[in-house]
């Protein structure tokens, strides 16, 4: 496929899977090297989001107020094949010259975990984090599960049913996490395509536990069908006060589905400074925190360099205790 | 009831209305070019319906559904060559009326009765599908297994004639649901490491190979016959003694077409056959049924509108296509994200009554663009192959790369239309290819998400009786046939003796 010669390094990354970008990697660096002005061209947010999917949309908000921030044009470049993949090899065969930046979420480190002949973890540098939906505990309404205590009691007793996405996905790590830090008897994973098929299995009675973000069982919860039990993050939640985090019972366990920016490593360090303070005074504007607003997210989702890095060392470490305890990493 | 207004009131969004506008003039018009269906078109533009709402895309999938099968009537009475499958019913008393000189007639009889069919069937979907939907919450993977079984029980019937063909393509669709991440192992199949399949064939990339692509090929097999069109004046709207005389074959195609149209597998092409045969055997005029009858225009053009708001029923409420239409419909809604089942009536109520008001006003609107223009319409047919598939071609290519701007989407697209060009070489019809894709995906997921919760024990299908019921239709379904075929050997010799 790569013999001959293709136009460009879109068409050849598209074509060639992992052999002809792994060939790219080197040279490119070198040219821009010596640019003073940054940035100096189109900005490209490469994300694995399909248009109009949730992660695209989160870097097309970004997008409305950074060019103005950053004296730059942006433009989104998806590449939705492999959970990441794709989009992954496509960032690693641009110059690492901060002009690309990836918009990954925690799938990316799973699919880069069981996928060696991806970059790896030690390539990613947190830029800024964009979104942060906290994972709660949820239960059908009048379950003897619906009291956090007695749920606790019941998980210990006996392996529970839960719903979430696929296995090995982040859902999975996350229930897997969660009941190994509270002591529970291994639960069992239904998995189902997404948040709704979930929600109606649980007050379908066909699973005793779901792990969703807020919003997706939001018309269930105030029709009164789905009872949150816990939630997944360090505070209790602004929209629910009522419901205890997991901390507060004792189970040191938390779990959220965040989207944030990355570049590869060997991008100069000022420009990775530069554009952690540009994205965060854009994603602070009024464009983005009305799109967390109305998506239900808080608006401290948006945090920099120090913060999201963290966040993705314990996730990685989590992702790989869990993949290897499950089996599913080699 | 806030729902049913709520959808209603869709209808004053500019977009929908342009979008219905849209649908209902390109459905005329692809209609009425032979060779390029619904489906085909609805395939082809599926990739422009994913950058828009879920409800613009439907309304617009909708009218062209709706409008196709008027569109094709066109053809039908002026060139004697059906623009749309559907209506090769039309066309056996559609032409001779034309050749008497009586196209115009024709027409307006066509147009009228369409419409009447069509309203009939939507209203009868504004009331059954939330019936059916009375049950959502009763549905978990046990019943989704078993609604699939069902769907897939249909496969022999839909599509072509050769019924080992259809479960031979059918089964081909459920191989081809199995490549990408396994739900429930999280284990890549049949992936090749290609990362285009890791997610799993995509749907798009698939339609528009299989319907559009494939035609042009074939099309590009048979020589090109100059179509001879009958001239005409303009469309007549029918008389009221024209209405008296037919006013009982709309009955009777519109009641069934929307019943042929809610049973899954067959759709408006059936509908509208039958609907020729059952006003031909109620009607007063018999002698008049092959020198031209306006009965025999009135019947099947009836049945087939009613057919589409038929087979929405099923595919809406349950998630099963009635037709190739709506499997592609079905499939598109599944890419927007959008999983058609009971629950989509409690989900997104608005949305499938704007759907419903989007196909109401689309009927409206081919009855006064087709009584207006049904001239200009009927040129179309004269618009030379060597233009219009080549057209084809580029949107097909665009369409594939466009929503994932993939390349690998395009090779899948056209080692799709091969496939397809195949099949039609060798009297396969794509059709069940599709519903065994769309379905067989469903089925393995569903029984794995069953056996999950059932502890591994397959007797917990025992205690659901929705799914049981389903499965004892589907049993009924498979060996009636054969059970009717025993009665009828064992009682002429019951007589003999």
């Amino acid at each position: 496929m790569t013999k001959s010669h293709p136009p460009s390094t879109t068409r050849r990354s598209l074509l060639g899977a992992g052999a002809a970008s792994l060939g790219l990697l080197a040279a490119p660096g070198l040219l821009c090297a010596e640019e003073e002005k940054f940035p100096s061209k189109i900005i490209e947010v490469v994300t694995h989001a399909g248009v109009g999917g949730g992660t695209d949309i989160t870097a097309r908000m970004m997008m409305v107020q950074a060019p103005a921030v950053l004296g730059t044009e942006f433009t989104v470049v998806n590449r939705t094949a492999g959970s990441g993949a794709a989009a992954l090899q496509y960032a690693a065969s641009r110059p690492r010259d901060g002009h690309t930046i990836l918009l990954i979420t925690q799938t990316h480190l799973l699919t880069m975990l069981r996928n060696k002949s991806l970059p790896q973890f030690d390539e990613l540098v947190g830029v800024a984090r964009a979104t942060e939906d906290p994972q709660m505990i949820m239960v059908k309404a009048g379950s003897p599960l619906a009291d956090p205590r007695a749920f606790i009691e019941a998980s210990k007793e006996r392996g529970l049913k839960y719903g979430g996405t696929h296995v090995g996905s982040v859902d999975h790590v996350a229930i897997f996490s969660f009941a190994r830090a509270g002591g529970f008897k291994a639960p069992t994973l239904v998995p189902f395509r997404g948040g709704g098929d979930i929600v109606i299995n649980l007050v379908g009675g066909n699973i005793d536990v779901a792990l969703l973000n807020p919003a997706e069982a939001e018309a269930q919860i105030g029709a009164g069908e789905v009872k949150p039990v816990l939630v997944l993050s360090r505070q209790r939640l602004a929209t629910m006060p009522d419901v205890p985090t997991a901390q507060e019972l004792g189970i040191r366990a938390t779990a959220a589905t965040t989207r944030g920016f990355v570049v590869l490593k060997g991008t100069p360090e000022d420009r990775v400074a530069k554009l952690e303070s540009g994205l965060v005074k854009a994603m602070s504007g009024q464009v983005f925190q009305s799109y967390l607003k109305s998506s239900g997210q808080a608006s401290d989702s948006v945090t920099g360099q120090k913060e999201w890095q963290e966040q993705l060392v314990e996730f990685n470490g989590q992702a790989r205790e869990a993949l290897t305890s499950l089996g599913l990493l080699r | 009831m806030d729902a049913f207004l709520a959808g209603m009131a869709t209808l004053t969004d500019p977009l929908i209305l342009g979008m219905i506008l849209a649908g209902t003039v390109l459905g005329i018009v692809v209609g009425a070019l032979p060779g390029i269906s619904g489906s085909t078109t609805i395939a082809l533009l599926l990739p422009l319906t994913i950058g828009v709402s879920p409800i613009a895309a439907l309304a617009f999938m909708g009218s062209v559904y709706c409008a196709a099968n008027f569109g094709g009537s066109i053809t039908a009475i002026l060139v004697n060559a059906p623009g749309d499958p559907s209506s090769s019913a039309t066309a056996i008393e559609g032409y001779r009326l034309a050749e008497r000189g009586q196209a115009g007639l024709a027409l307006g009889m066509s147009a009228v009765a369409s419409a009447i069919g069509g309203i009939f069937s939507v209203v009868m979907l504004i009331f059954a599908a939330p019936l059916l939907a009375r049950a959502a919450y009763s549905f978990g993977p046990p019943e989704y297994f078993a609604l699939a079984v069902f769907g897939l029980s249909m496969c022999a019937a839909i599509g072509g004639d050769g019924r080992v063909k259809n479960l031979i393509t059918a089964a081909l669709g459920v191989l081809l649901a199995t490549v990408g991440i396994d739900l429930t192992s999280g284990v890549e199949r049949y992936s090749f490491g290609i990362m285009e399949l890791s997610d799993g064939i995509n749907f798009v990339p698939v339609l528009i190979g299989l319907f559009a692509v494939s035609e042009m090929l074939d099309q590009s097999t048979r020589r090109a016959e100059e179509p001879k069109l009958i001239s005409m004046d303009a469309a007549k709207l029918p008389t009221g003694a024209d209405f008296r005389k037919c006013g009982r074959a709309i009955g009777i195609g519109s009641v069934i077409g929307a019943f042929i149209g809610a049973l899954p597998a067959l759709g408006a092409t059936t509908a509208a056959l039958v609907g020729y045969n059952e006003t031909q055997r109620w009607s007063k005029h018999k002698h008049e049924f092959g020198h031209g009858a306006l009965e025999g225009v009135a019947g099947p053009e009836a049945a087939n509108n009613a057919a589409v708001g038929g087979s929405m029923v099923p595919t809406l409420a349950l998630g099963i296509p009635g037709s190739a239409t709506t499997a592609i419909i079905l499939a598109g809604l599944i890419v927007q994200g959008v999983r058609p089942g009971p629950h989509l009536f409690n989900e997104q109520p608005v949305l499938l009554y704007a759907v419903f008001a989007s196909m109401l006003a689309a009927n409206l609107l081919y009855l006064v663009l087709g009584l207006g223009m049904a001239k200009l319409f009927a040129r179309i047919s004269l618009i030379p192959p060597t233009l219009l598939w080549p057209a084809v071609f580029v949107l097909s290519v665009i369409g594939a790369y466009g929503p994932n701007q993939s390349m690998g989407d395009v090779v899948i697209m056209l080692v799709a239309g091969g496939v397809g060009f195949l099949f039609r070489r060798h009297g396969f019809s794509p059709a069940p290819l599709i519903m065994g894709l769309v379905l067989g995906g469903m089925l393995e997921e569903a029984l794995k998400q069953s056996m999950i919760i059932f502890d591994q024990n397959p007797l917990g299908f025992a205690h659901r009786p929705i799914a049981l019921l389903l499965l004892a239709v589907t049993l009924s379904g498979l060996l009636g046939p054969l059970l009717l075929r025993m009665l009828r050997v064992v009682r002429p010799q019951k007589e003999a003796v």
